[in-house]
């Protein structure tokens, strides 16, 4: 019996090259780098430093470690009111984020623009790509600076101010959401749009219930992810002097205080746990 | 309910990327009646519908609904007269993740302002959700009302797209293979729901229809389509096995990629 004429397959599988490509990319960074492993060698005395921190993973503290001022709230306490700090600038920042995210959003995504309202070009699809183009450029301005720059750019403006921290996080995480929001609006199914339009409906209205909705349950499991990000930055925003975990944490390291320096990393991380488990279910519920 | 909604195609052709999906069509459909079209897939009939309902406008010829002809709608005319023409989707084209009452509600967002259609999709009133529910009750899954739609069965589906269209209180429903998500004996009951409701409402129907028995039973008149032409267009005790075993022959027929008609 004569063997099965096979389709005719590419020798070099493309697969190939890239993965070669990529792992000689890295190579050339590790090398360009020069960083030697013994880098991680701590210097002279460092040591002590390396010890005196780790050794206190296991024993992290429940009261301060040296005398502290009358009235001042007991460490547990503090480091409580801290952790519930971190979640309200989050959510401040989060919310602010949403905000920008849902509007830049829809602004930058074609699936409105370039909808057509049969034959004729009507203003909006005229108009579509000088505002749908300018709204992807601001969201590329957002995203690219990180939230800690742009938390150092508003400490030199305006000094210690609770708003320019919360801005610092929601413009990055506004840019961020409009950016995914608006892939999401794009890679929706369009089957339901098509069919709204084919009863008479609006371009709007094409775009509320038609497109939307498809949309919803991946951007809102988004953006409680990003929720979860947007406490760790919110955490080290304390590093630059608002009232957070971060706050504390530098506190302590600079007294050399190594137990309550874990105190609070454990709190940060059961916080950080705690929502995502959170987040999870709520995903669960609105994926499903 | 229903005035009119009669169709007019005069040389109506229709061309996707270089290729015609019909090609020189003519039709004409009176106000009221029923006929169903058949023929092989890909022979044109989704872009027929399509025209129908205004989705596709004709490269040449001329195609009018109710007199109105469109090539010269302007968009706010071909919406409007897409509001009163009902078109159930070969693939229902529903919301899935939102409850069957906002799916039929959608049916009037043709002929609603964007207040009004905020207001009924999220704050439905009273007597829009009344309305609603007669429709679901008429097409037998009342009890459905408040239910996320993708929890529904294909079939149930199905009467979830036949009640959005109902409730544009159109003057013609036209069906796209209504029965291929559907075993057959569902098939018939939901032929012979679309033409019951069609002859108690008074509306013209237009439904596309591989089985030919199904289309015997229901429909008074059949049109025959192959390659993008009418081949035959008759009552149907005139229409002869013959006629419907060259309407299907394999020969002289391009085998498409997925099997189905070829519209954008």
């Amino acid at each position: 019996m004569a063997a099965t004429a096979l389709p005719e397959s590419r020798r070099v599988s493309g697969r190939g090259l890239v993965l070669a490509a990529l792992a000689l990319a890295a190579l050339c960074a590790w090398l360009a780098l020069d960083a030697p492993l013994t880098g991680l060698v701590p210097r002279e005395g460092g040591w002590d430093v390396a010890r005196g921190f780790f050794g206190h993973a296991l024993r992290p503290a429940f009261t301060y470690e040296t005398e502290v001022p009358d009235g001042t709230s007991p460490l547990l306490l503090s480091g409580l009111a801290a952790a519930r700090r971190t979640v309200v600038f989050a959510v401040a920042g989060m919310s602010l984020a949403l905000v920008l995210g849902v509007l830049l959003g829809f602004l930058a995504s074609s699936s409105w623009w370039a909808q057509d309202s049969g034959g004729r070009k009507g203003l909006r699809q005229r108009l579509g790509p000088l505002v749908w183009g300018s709204a992807r450029v601001l969201i590329v301005g957002m995203r690219s600076v990180h939230e800690l720059l742009w938390a150092v750019l508003f400490l030199a403006a305006f000094g210690l101010n609770t708003f320019g921290a919360v801005v610092a996080i929601s413009i990055p995480y506004g840019g961020t959401l409009a950016k995914i929001f608006s892939e999401m609006l794009e890679e929706a199914p369009r089957d339901s749009a098509r069919a709204l339009r084919e009863l008479g409906a609006g371009p709007l209205q094409i775009f509320l219930f038609g497109q939307l909705p498809r949309a919803v349950p991946d951007m809102a499991a988004y953006t409680f992810y990003r929720f979860e990000c947007s406490v760790r930055s919110s955490a080290v925003l304390g590093f630059f002097g608002f009232p957070t975990l971060g706050y504390s944490i530098t506190q302590a390291f600079e007294n050399l205080h190594y137990a309550e320096v874990w105190t609070y990393l454990y709190m940060l991380m059961a916080l950080v746990v705690g929502i995502e488990l959170w987040s999870g279910a709520l995903r669960r519920r609105f994926v499903a | 309910m229903s005035s009119a909604a009669g169709f007019r195609l005069a040389r109506a052709s229709v061309w996707f990327a270089g290729r015609a999906a019909l090609a020189g069509v003519d039709l004409e459909v009176r106000p009221g009646e029923s006929l169903a079209l058949v023929g092989p897939s890909g022979s044109g009939k989704t872009t027929l519908l399509r025209l129908l309902n205004a989705a596709v406008l004709p490269s040449s010829g001329e195609v009018s609904i109710d007199g109105r002809s469109l090539a010269q709608a302007s968009p706010g005319e071909l919406r409007e007269l897409r509001a009163h023409v009902g078109f159930v989707h070969q693939d229902l084209c529903l919301v899935p993740n939102v409850r069957v009452l906002a799916n039929v509600l959608a049916g009037r967002l043709g002929q609603q302002g964007l207040a009004a259609s905020l207001r009924s999709q999220l704050f439905p009133p009273r007597e829009e959700i009344e309305r609603a529910a007669a429709i679901l009750e008429r097409v037998g899954i009342l009890e459905k009302l408040y239910q996320r739609t993708d929890s529904l069965s294909g079939g149930q589906r199905q009467r979830v797209a036949l009640a959005r269209a109902l409730y544009q209180e159109p003057r013609a429903l036209l069906a796209d293979e209504p029965v291929s998500a559907v075993d057959p004996a569902r098939a018939r009951n939901l032929v012979e729901l679309l033409a019951e409701v069609s002859r108690e409402r008074g509306l013209t129907l237009v439904v596309s229809l591989h089985d030919i028995a199904l289309a015997r039973e229901f429909f008074p008149r059949l049109v025959g389509l192959r390659a993008g032409a009418v081949v035959f267009d008759k009552a149907t005790g005139e229409v002869g096995q013959a006629e419907i075993e060259r309407l299907y022959s394999l020969e002289g027929l391009e085998l498409d990629d997925d099997g189905r008609d070829g519209t954008a």
